[in-house]
């Protein structure tokens, strides 16, 4: 149709699909009112925004852009929770005190994700622990080599050391004692 | 809607889990199902229903899995059913155990 409150309603659902890094796609079965504004509430706090579409506004705008795989959820009631923000983890922790939202799918950082994506995703660390890891990962071989290079030459010096100081109180106590046998280090 | 106008009492109903693959395409008459049960006034004949939605993506079969109180088990597949059918079919047995119930408690008393 071309009037222009259905013109309104798809430019907005462009636009939160340009705007936002995440997009959840969750039934909608009827729930009392106070329990949406509460849970409105609750993801408000995590900077998730509750939106209510209609499909037959959103089903032509998704059949003729990327996110056409999306389009078998759009059936029944259904609502998107949206954000700029990765926030899988607390989105899900939500959505498990609201049993009459069940999570579909996920676009994330235009990524189509099943229910079981979303919720591996929440498991992973945070990107700076998974950085650490990495780094960490990558210098144990470098280090590990540089340890085995000096171990020769480090045992070779220990060795001497020994030597000194066997000779040193060798010669202020009783006579020298025969020179321990090179190692082959 | 639907569910406001066919009656379903759930009170000899122990649990219902609706399974379903969202991205398939013969989902539509089970999540329709879905939201129908949620309804307020059906809910509101057995408050400790445990209603579950058991989403997948494992390209199975949908399926609404009903538990009753005294032990049976009624399983419809959702791909060649349409809502009506599945909401009358559960609406049917719920009154035929209810219907059970009373006469067994008359016979009590």
């Amino acid at each position: 149709q071309d009037n222009g409150y259905a013109r309104l309603l798809r430019r907005q659902v462009e636009e939160v699909f340009r705007d936002n890094r995440m997009i959840a796609v969750c039934q909608y079965n009827s729930m009392p009112g106070e329990d949406v504004v509460l849970m409105r509430y609750y993801l408000r706090k995590h900077n998730i925004e509750v939106k209510f579409v209609l499909n037959e506004i959103i089903r032509p705008l998704l059949s003729q852009s990327k996110y056409k795989n999306l389009l078998p959820l759009f059936v029944a009631r259904n609502i998107l929770l949206v954000s700029p923000e990765l926030k899988a983890k607390e989105m899900l922790r939500v959505l498990k005190g609201v049993p009459q939202i069940n999570l579909l799918g996920a676009c994330i950082d235009n990524t189509i994700l099943s229910r079981k994506g979303v919720e591996n995703l929440a498991k992973l660390p945070s990107l700076e622990v998974s950085q650490g890891q990495t780094v960490g990962a990558l210098a144990l071989l470098p280090s590990q080599t540089s340890s085995l290079l000096q171990c020769g030459s480090a045992h070779l010096t220990a060795l001497l050391d020994e030597h000194i100081r066997r000779l040193q109180a060798g010669e202020t106590g009783s006579p020298a004692e025969p020179a321990p046998a090179q190692s082959s280090g | 809607k639907m569910a406001s106008q066919i009656r379903v009492v759930l009170r000899p109903v122990k649990s219902i889990v609706v399974r379903f693959c969202p991205f398939e395409s013969n989902v539509e008459s089970t999540r329709k199902f879905l939201g129908c049960i949620n309804h307020k006034k059906i809910q509101a004949t057995n408050r400790n229903c445990e209603v579950t939605a058991d989403v997948r993506h494992d390209g199975s079969e949908p399926l609404v899995d009903v538990m009753f109180a005294d032990g049976e088990r009624l399983i419809m597949k959702g791909a060649n059913l349409t809502t009506l059918e599945m909401l009358t079919a559960l609406g049917s047995r719920c009154s035929a155990k209810e219907l059970k119930e009373e006469q067994k408690s008359k016979k009590k008393s």
